[in-house]
């Protein structure tokens, strides 16, 4: 990456890529537009960025991958039940780095 | 000098250090922000400070704890639940403090620092934050109030000392959830605050909600049955509280978006009371925006305005409203005070992080009168540590468990994961501790461990970093014996070359995606084909001497469509730990997709593709003799004519079967070929290195000379160094692609540098005109240099340069690529 503007950029782009995968799952006659934006995953993960979607599982305060509003009523046993952007990392001399947190909403079971 | 600054605030604090001139904001290492909301929480037997104790503030009211800076030098505390004891104003700040001495990457400990007040705080306040400082290990603490750290950021910016001799300006400090304005004078050099305005419960977070709330909720309402909305997003128990969430994250995005256009879209998708599915897609105006936060802006400046009347000052006699706080990035936040006020508006200095740095600034002026203690290390200390856990795993969390003796009874400790997804929080020491760390899958995960003393200084340990693999790199992972390699055309050589896919040494299991083109028309129901081929060995070698281990081959037959030359193919190669190869292809345009699993102890090789290759060889051959003999190198000549022989001979037994030939002779063929094809390697290879060599070093000439008489732009010479300081390494590869690569790279360089000169232009146009006679259609090639005449009378270059382009094209060498036929239809 060559600085920091082309990498918000990326991760801009990689954003909408998750926009249109959290769309493409709604609508199943759309399903074959999923490889094509496999393709494009691809690309990004060849330049070292990978997407990460951690709907379903468990949060709690050491999470910092994550920044989670919290929603309902409980603070325990949380789970994240929405993801609004994706995690994103990058990886260099194959040592993963987070590049942008998810932001999440995360509610009790 | 103390050099440290603190900007502590209600909803965010920052920490700054001067430095010989310069002043920097320190990052959380944890998410690199530059500042840390302030709250804390008790949760668990731990403390959290900042984004993860902010996540919990509404919910968790008995454990966490914000916005405790207005309640400084108060009587009040708060009643800790889960300690079961109160903490004071003063304690839950030096906490804030104390995570904000994590901040410095510099490895400094400081013991003195200048901590920002509002302009408000009376003496008591203030002693409370100096308290604070001292609890949080700062012996010794310089108050600063806030008005004029951002003053001084400004006066250090401009660095203009006229402008600070004499005069009076208002600073304006509109943040996430506060709002503060001050008159700030100087008289002799002497800077002070003269008056000041605030409401502590008015902020940009205010925004969001009236977004939500008045623009959003009726959209809502209007397209959707909806019963009590209001209340049943608010309400944590309602069944809309999770969207309510939702709705202000993306309005805080339309926010900000708002500063940059006039419209921003917010899309979301819901269920209403009636089970109807809701896809809400609202474009928010900026008018509409400016007029929901317009009360609020308005009664900032009212309160602006008080402070000008209550002190008799005329709007004139103010140099400029000095803007702070993230909220006044807002463009209507900035026109609306200026308009109403009709004082100019000062942006210039970074409003989220002014006050810290102004306070760096300060601290950069002041003494630092404390004494340094000499950092403790934990032998000195008395303590001794031995940690304990599993280097490799398989699990998603391992367990780390660490033993202290000595004096550990004061210590915290805290773990982080080096890539910034988990931080354990702090925790007090016990004699044993143990912890389930979460691990990312597939990866190498590093932890850094850390031992804190009762004043938030680090104690320095012999732990060191706690390194666990987890997935791919654990002890079953094995490494490639050799570069896996794909094989493609490439019409430079007139061959096939190999690009590499898995390299030597990669740890197993591997996969990879390569977006390809087909490089010939492959014509439905032709018997031409498309060979995905898959080889194992060195990537500098020829094709034909490395291993065959998968293939993928597609006949015209088997085709749906045509499949055109540059349409795009997917290939997908994995190789699992026990070395299967799975192969998939998509033909995009006609598509459909092709997949084979190959296991390394059976080999596959198709006959079609073996007799095209044999044929290769035997082309290349032809060529390699007749240069052989050339050079009246008549030793090579013959050992190459006995290979061309064996060759021959191994095409005929090729003819003679059939592509399901179940027998072993293709293997034995293979073999043969391959060796055959390492012979002609061997004996070839050193020439061919040293021709592609020295035409690599023509080219650097050919390049330097263009730097030096031409006119290369900075960055253009900035890409010929970052390349020629790769050139050791790339000549050491002996990859005659490789170095053919950056002849290209230099070849485009200076051809993109020349053709700017109109002189350099001139002259090869006049050379193609001079070849009128090898146009492949000198018709076509007259009109072209009659238009590159006129474009020469006009002077207009770029006219010129797309004219040499086309007469280029016309040379028969330009054509030379499409004469080549054979290899795999892919490149």
């Amino acid at each position: 990456m060559k600085d920091n503007a082309s990498l918000e950029i990326l991760l801009r782009i990689i954003n909408q890529c998750y926009e249109l995968e959290k769309k493409l799952a709604t609508s199943p006659e759309a399903k074959s537009l999923n490889r094509n934006l496999k393709r494009i995953k691809t690309g990004f993960e060849e330049l070292g960025l990978f997407m990460e979607v951690p709907i379903g599982e468990s949060y709690d305060e050491t999470r910092t991958d994550c920044e989670a509003s919290i929603a309902g009523e409980g603070v325990e046993n949380l789970f994240i039940r929405e993801v609004i952007k994706p995690i994103i990392y990058q990886e260099r001399d194959g040592i993963k780095q987070i590049v942008q947190r998810g932001v999440v909403i995360a509610e009790a079971n | 000098m103390i050099n440290f600054g603190i900007d502590l605030g209600t909803t965010n604090s920052s920490i700054a250090k001067f430095d010989k001139g310069r002043v920097e904001v320190f990052k959380n290492p944890i998410g690199l922000k530059e500042s840390l909301p302030s709250v804390v929480a008790f949760r668990k037997g731990k403390i959290i400070v900042g984004e993860k104790a902010r996540e919990l503030l509404l919910k968790a009211t008995d454990s966490v704890f914000g916005g405790f800076k207005r309640k400084m030098g108060t009587s009040e505390s708060y009643y800790i639940s889960e300690l079961d004891e109160k903490k004071s104003p003063a304690e839950l700040s030096s906490l804030v403090l104390k995570e904000l001495k994590n901040f410095i990457h510099t490895g400094e400990k400081p013991t003195s620092a200048v901590i920002t007040i509002p302009a408000s705080f009376d003496t008591i306040q203030s002693n409370a934050t100096k308290q604070a400082g001292q609890l949080a290990g700062f012996e010794q603490v310089v108050l600063l109030q806030e008005p004029i750290a951002a003053s001084l950021a400004y006066a250090n910016k401009e660095d203009d000392e006229a402008l600070f001799k004499e005069g009076q300006w208002l600073v304006y400090d509109l943040g996430g959830g506060t709002f503060d304005v001050a008159l700030v004078q100087i008289r002799e050099g002497e800077m002070k605050v003269l008056d000041h305005e605030g409401d502590n419960f008015l902020g940009g977070n205010d925004f969001d909600q009236l977004m939500v709330e008045q623009l959003i909720i009726p959209y809502l309402e209007k397209v959707g049955t909806f019963n009590k909305l209001h209340t049943e997003m608010k309400s944590a128990k309602g069944r809309y509280n999770r969207l309510y969430h939702r709705l202000r994250l993306l309005a805080e995005e339309v926010k900000m978006q708002l500063s940059g256009k006039e419209e921003a879209e917010l899309e979301f998708e819901t269920i209403d009371d009636a089970g109807k599915e809701i896809e809400a897609l609202l474009t928010i105006s900026k008018s509409q925006f400016e007029a929901l936060i317009q009360p609020q802006i308005d009664r900032t400046i009212e309160m602006s305005q008080a402070i000008l009347d209550r002190n008799g000052i005329e709007k004139t006699a103010l140099s400029y409203v000095l803007m702070v706080g993230g909220s006044t990035y807002i463009p209507f936040v900035r026109s609306r005070v200026g308009e109403k006020l009709e004082v100019p508006i000062n942006t210039n200095i970074d409003p989220t992080t002014a006050v810290a740095v102004g306070a760096a600034f300060y601290a950069g002026s002041q003494r630092d009168k404390s004494k340094k203690q000499a950092e403790k290390s934990s032998e000195e200390i008395g303590l001794q540590v031995k940690t304990a856990y599993q280097k490799a795993s398989q699990e998603e969390e391992e367990y780390f468990t660490a033993k202290f003796e000595g004096a550990w009874q004061t210590l915290s400790y805290r773990i982080t994961r080096q890539d910034g997804g988990y931080d354990s929080g702090l925790k007090p020491l016990k004699a044993q501790i143990s912890e389930y760390l979460p691990l990312l899958k597939d990866s190498f995960n590093l932890f850094d461990f850390h031992i804190y003393d009762i004043l938030g200084n680090e104690v320095p340990t012999d732990v060191g970093e706690i390194g666990i693999t987890q997935g791919r790199y654990s002890v079953a992972g094995q490494p490639l014996p050799n570069d896996i390699c794909l094989e493609v055309d490439n019409f430079e050589l007139g061959s096939t070359a190999l690009e590499l896919v898995f390299p030597k040494n990669a740890i197993l299991p591997l996969k990879k995606t390569l977006t390809k083109h087909v490089t010939r028309t492959i014509a439905k129901g032709s018997s031409q084909r498309l060979t995905i081929h898959v080889l194992e060995g060195p990537v500098s070698a020829l094709p034909a001497a490395n291993q065959p281990i998968g293939y993928i081959s597609i006949s015209g037959t088997e085709l749906q469509r045509d499949l055109l030359k540059g349409s795009d193919i997917e290939v997908e190669l994995e190789m699992s730990e026990s070395r299967d190869l799975k192969i998939t292809a998509y033909l995009l345009m006609t598509d459909q997709e092709y997949e084979n699993v190959f296991t390394p102890s059976e080999r596959h090789v198709s006959v079609h593709r073996l007799l095209e290759e044999l044929e290769m060889l035997v082309d290349k051959l032809g060529k390699e003799v007749e240069e052989a003999q050339e050079l009246e190198n008549y030793e090579t000549a013959r050992e190459l004519l006995d290979v061309e022989q064996n060759l021959l001979e191994l095409i005929d037994q090729v003819k003679a079967m059939s592509e399901d030939d179940v027998t072993d002779d293709k293997f034995q063929i293979e073999d043969q070929k391959r060796k055959f094809a390492i012979q002609i390697d061997s004996l070839t290879r050193e020439k061919h290195i040293t021709k592609v060599k020295m035409e690599y070093f023509d080219a650097k000439r050919d390049i330097e000379y263009t730097m030096q008489h031409y006119s290369p732009t900075e960055s253009e010479e900035r890409e010929l160094q970052r390349m020629l300081k790769q050139e050791k390494e790339f000549l050491a590869t002996n990859s005659r692609l490789r170095i053919k690569e950056i002849i290209d790279f230099f070849a485009d360089l200076g051809w993109r540098i020349r053709t700017r000169d109109p002189q350099y232009l001139r002259m090869i146009f006049a050379y193609l005109a001079s070849r009128q006679d090898e146009f492949s259609n000198p018709q076509r090639g007259g009109e072209l240099i009659d238009q590159g005449y006129d474009a020469i009378d006009d002077e207009d270059w770029d006219r010129l340069k797309l004219h040499i382009n086309q007469l280029s094209g016309l040379l028969p060498n330009a054509v030379r690529n499409d004469m080549f036929r054979g290899g795999t239809g892919i490149g």
